[in-house]
């Protein structure tokens, strides 16, 4: 059965887990993927472009708790450029770890990830450096043609605190070719409508809705540290937490100076599948 | 397709060597699980302000099969390598010694922390999970 499921993309007849994630998009809270679980994600932004066209750019993520402390994902990424072309832009392989065991006021996790995308890529995963709009400027045939082979490191702080989550990530990125580290910010809260269950399994009652904002940017470059020339974005979240396993997230984003795209919609849908890692191995 | 292979390789490497440690059982003079009875004194003596709430019991159950049941079994009786909820080494421990391991976890062996859900439903947990003893 569950080798067909797997097979057949019908995954979402292995049994589910629910999450206990923040419903960001860009912010990483301390929360990590429970051991043995896999989490498969499938995001979308669109963003709207003053010189050239409009993007949508979807992207799939495969989330793996390896143990309580380490988790391991792949994103395999996708752009849809209005009046041009649609095209693969490449894959990022992330790890989060936990270095702390215990619960404290602040929690660190420490995160490293190698990117190989192209010029093209459009996600806006993060903003680092000196990005901006113009950046996405470019034909796809000719941003294509760009190869980033890339390091991304984060310093993620996260605290808990009467139903909020609080988080606030520090960025550094190097591209593996000569160019300096470039730096970003990520902070976002959130906290659920309701804080205790009610008694009977309900799709839309509030305990079931995250609601909170992120706000994300660039910080310049090793060679000039700077929050300006970059762009900032300010951005609502919701998410539905459904009992069947699966979340909900829509996010409204929106450009903060004359480099920022205007607006930014995120939305995405992700299921977790319980004890995915022993279900695999069972098979063989 | 080269550019999928890699992710492939590495997502199906990690489910490979990502083995979890085994677990061993040691308790302390109550019969109670180590890694439980290690919860801070401020945290051990703590009341459930939910206690004995039906409806809180209820909420309790929900939040276990949700969260839980997939570890832990619909019985709570342990499955694979995760502990019997309703044995001594569980049900002896204080209220609040459960809700600080909940919400701790014990990650080095495969614990997680469930600090992202609101103290509230940790608390009713505790109130189901105190009623498994009976």
């Amino acid at each position: 059965m569950g080798l067909v499921c797997l097979a057949t993309g019908t995954f979402w007849l292995l049994p589910s887990a629910l999450a206990q994630e923040p419903p960001y998009f860009v912010t990483y809270s301390h929360h990590m993927e429970e051991p043995d679980n896999l989490e498969i994600e499938a995001n979308s932004v669109y963003a709207t472009q003053r010189t050239g066209n409009d993007f949508i750019a979807p992207w799939m993520e495969f989330e793996y708790g390896a143990t309580g402390w380490w988790t391991t994902e792949v994103y395999l990424d996708t752009q849809a450029t209005f009046g041009d072309s649609a095209l693969f832009t490449g894959y990022r392989w992330e790890n989060r770890f936990r270095p702390l065991m215990r619960e404290h006021w602040i929690n660190p996790v420490l995160y490293v990830e190698w990117e190989d995308i192209s010029g093209a890529d459009k996600t806006l995963r993060e903003v680092v450096g000196f990005d901006t709009e113009a950046d996405h400027a470019a034909p796809n045939a000719e941003a294509r043609q760009e190869h980033q082979h890339e390091i991304e490191t984060k310093l993620i702080l996260s605290s808990d605190f009467k139903g909020w989550n609080i988080s606030e990530n520090f960025i550094g990125e190097k591209n593996l070719g000569h160019e300096p580290w470039e730096f970003g910010y990520a902070a976002g809260f959130s906290r659920p409508l309701r804080l205790a269950a009610t008694p009977r399994p309900c799709n839309f009652c509030r305990e079931n809705f995250l609601l909170g904002a992120e706000f994300y940017g660039g910080l310049g470059t090793s060679w000039n540290f700077t929050q300006s020339g970059t762009s900032h974005y300010a951005a609502p979240v919701l998410g539905l937490q459904l009992p069947s396993g699966a979340m909900l997230r829509i996010s409204p984003g929106f450009g903060l100076n004359d480099n920022s795209h205007r607006f930014v919609l995120r939305w995405g849908l992700s299921y977790e599948i319980g004890s995915f890692g022993r279900k695999l191995r069972s098979m063989f | 397709m080269k550019a999928l292979l890699i992710p492939a390789i590495v997502l199906f490497g990690t489910l490979a060597v990502a083995a979890p440690a085994l677990h061993r059982h040691e308790t302390d003079k109550r019969g109670v699980y180590m890694p439980i009875a290690q919860a801070p004194e401020k945290n051990r003596n703590l009341q459930n302000p939910f206690e004995g709430q039906p409806d809180a019991i209820a909420a309790g159950k929900k939040l276990f099969l949700q969260h839980c049941a997939e570890c832990h079994g619909e019985d709570a009786q342990g499955a694979h390598r995760s502990a019997n909820l309703r044995s001594s080494g569980v049900q002896n421990a204080t209220p609040g010694e459960l809700a600080w391991f909940l919400g701790n976890g014990n990650l080095a062996k495969g614990m997680p922390s469930w600090s992202g859900l609101p103290v509230e439903r940790l608390w009713q947990i505790v109130s189901y999970l105190k009623t498994l003893h009976k």
